[in-house]
């Protein structure tokens, strides 16, 4: 088991197995433990299994054999509704509803905690407009608000999707490779906004990434997949003998 | 490379026996066809505008019967939609769904109006049912297979936000399938007009009766007038259907 060196555990994994199919395996006897409030990136050749390891990690994905602790509960006996304020999810597309504006895909972080009545006709709590408008605000599109989100660029989706996530107060945010499509100073201005949520609001952020020069900026705690295992560190021939744009 | 020619040399093959079958290769019977196509053209023009009046009223009758059944259909079959569903119910429930979809489908429109002439008399209403019938069973099942397409990211980071399958269907399935939902409701409701215009044949009300007249007592310049009104409604359809998919419709699907 690979024990991080923060005593506060976030997430925890025990032994965790999982395949699509019949013992095609994955991940294989995954242990490890993720410390709390701080950055950790999972790094991996593509096809690994890092999409998988981190829906695992989330709740999406049911483990065939292990365990998934996050903050102390066991994943599999919480149903995901009750799990929800406290695991966030930016899968590698973000997962945005391009038909809604940025406001209205941010407010979905809150469905967690509203109720079906107005909610329902688009009419959200005051108090959580203004929140969302916040998280906004953080990301440095709170003038966006209004736009649809066919209409954002990349860099200003990837915000969306963080402020989403915020506004849905998790403990534990898990995304997968969402600034890989982005440049590298465009990928590093909104890395240094998750460090700073993190920090702000205590939430651990788990990464999967392939960009060995933004691991090495950003990576406080790395983890590297390999042939469904995960080991500390850097892939073994190091980053300096990878080209900086990809590891696969 | 083979196979594809095999493939096609085989499909020609069967479609030539099927025509030889039917009596396309008749071509006596062809001739008499084209010959009787002209009289019968003849005996349409010039149309007939006295018949203004009341073709005009059966074609409002028509006009409301559509839109009143295609909305009437919309508003059922969206749940039923939801219903068969696979990601969002089991599979014993979204499988009731569609099976109640298909089975809707199977019946033609032609015989819902002649159960809803027997249920509810003649009129208008019976044609109205009818049409909302086969709407819910066609709509149904084109909007389950369209949210079961929906992309499964979407599903999964609004799902981890904890949403309820009610909020699934208002903030994802709503706006991510705006564009079909809009374009196939429009499709159904010309679809309706053109198949209701018939539904008078068997006493559901509107167009159809005064067609059937004309049809039986071979007032063929009095029909022309119908088929061109007809035809005037289903252009300004079109015209409407890309007004609404200019205005309404933005995100490229």
């Amino acid at each position: 088991m690979i024990q991080a060196e923060n005593k506060d555990i976030a997430l925890r994994a025990e032994g965790v197995w999982f395949a699509y199919r019949d013992h095609d395996w994955i991940l294989k006897n995954i242990s490890l433990s993720l410390p709390e409030g701080k950055v950790t990136i999972v790094m991996g050749p593509s096809g690994t299994g890092k999409t998988t390891l981190l829906k695992v990690l989330a709740g999406i994905l049911s483990p065939q054999r292990g365990n998934v602790v996050v903050l102390n509960q066991l994943i599999e006996t919480h149903t995901q509704r009750s799990l929800c304020s406290a695991i966030g999810y930016i899968p590698q597309q973000l997962g945005l509803v391009r038909n809604l504006t940025a406001m209205e895909n941010v407010l979905m972080g809150a469905l967690g905690r509203c109720g079906h009545g107005k909610v329902l006709l688009g009419l959200f709590p005051r108090q959580e407009v203004e929140q969302a408008q916040a998280a906004l605000d953080l990301m440095g599109i709170g003038h966006k608000g209004s736009e649809k989100v066919f209409r954002l660029s990349g860099g200003e989706r990837q915000r969306v999707a963080i402020a989403r996530t915020l506004l849905q107060r998790p403990r534990v945010v898990l995304a997968d490779e969402f600034v890989s499509d982005l440049d590298m100073a465009l990928a590093l201005e909104i890395l240094g906004r998750i460090r700073q949520a993190a920090a702000q609001e205590q939430i651990t952020f788990v990464m999967s990434m392939h960009r060995v020069g933004l691991v090495r900026e950003f990576g406080e705690h790395v983890l590297t997949l390999t042939h469904g295992q995960v080991m500390p560190g850097f892939p073994t021939q190091g980053p300096q003998e990878q080209s900086s744009a990809e590891v696969s | 490379m083979r196979t594809n020619l095999f493939v096609t040399a085989l499909v020609a093959l069967l479609l030539g026996v099927v025509l030889g079958e039917l009596g396309f290769f008749d071509g006596a019977r062809l001739m008499r066809g084209v010959r009787n196509l002209g009289i019968l053209t003849s005996e349409m023009f010039p149309p007939d505008a006295n018949v203004l009046p009341v073709a005009g009223k059966a074609l409002w009758e028509t006009v409301q019967m559509s839109f009143a059944g295609t909305m009437l259909g919309f508003l059922i079959s969206f749940p039923l939609s939801v219903l068969g569903t696979r990601r969002l119910f089991s599979p014993v429930v979204s499988s009731l769904a569609r099976l109640a979809a298909a089975g809707i489908r199977t019946v033609p429109v032609l015989l819902w109006a002649i159960i809803f002439v027997i249920l509810v008399g003649l009129g208008p209403l019976a044609g109205t049912f009818g049409i909302a019938a086969y709407t819910v069973g066609y709509l149904a099942k084109i909007y389950a297979d369209l949210f079961e397409g929906t992309d499964p990211e979407v599903m999964e980071a609004v799902q981890s936000t904890g949403a309820s399958k009610l909020h699934l269907v208002r903030f994802v399935y709503l706006p991510e399938g705006a564009n079909a939902i809009l374009t196939q409701l429009l499709f159904m409701l010309e679809y309706n007009i053109r198949a209701s215009s018939i539904l008078g044949f068997v006493g559901a009300g509107g167009l159809g009766f005064v067609m059937q007249v004309y049809l039986q007592t071979l007032e063929y310049r009095r029909l022309a007038t119908v088929l061109l009104l007809i035809l005037m409604v289903v252009l300004a359809m079109d015209g409407l259907s890309a007004w609404l998919r200019k205005h309404f419709l933005m995100a490229p699907s």
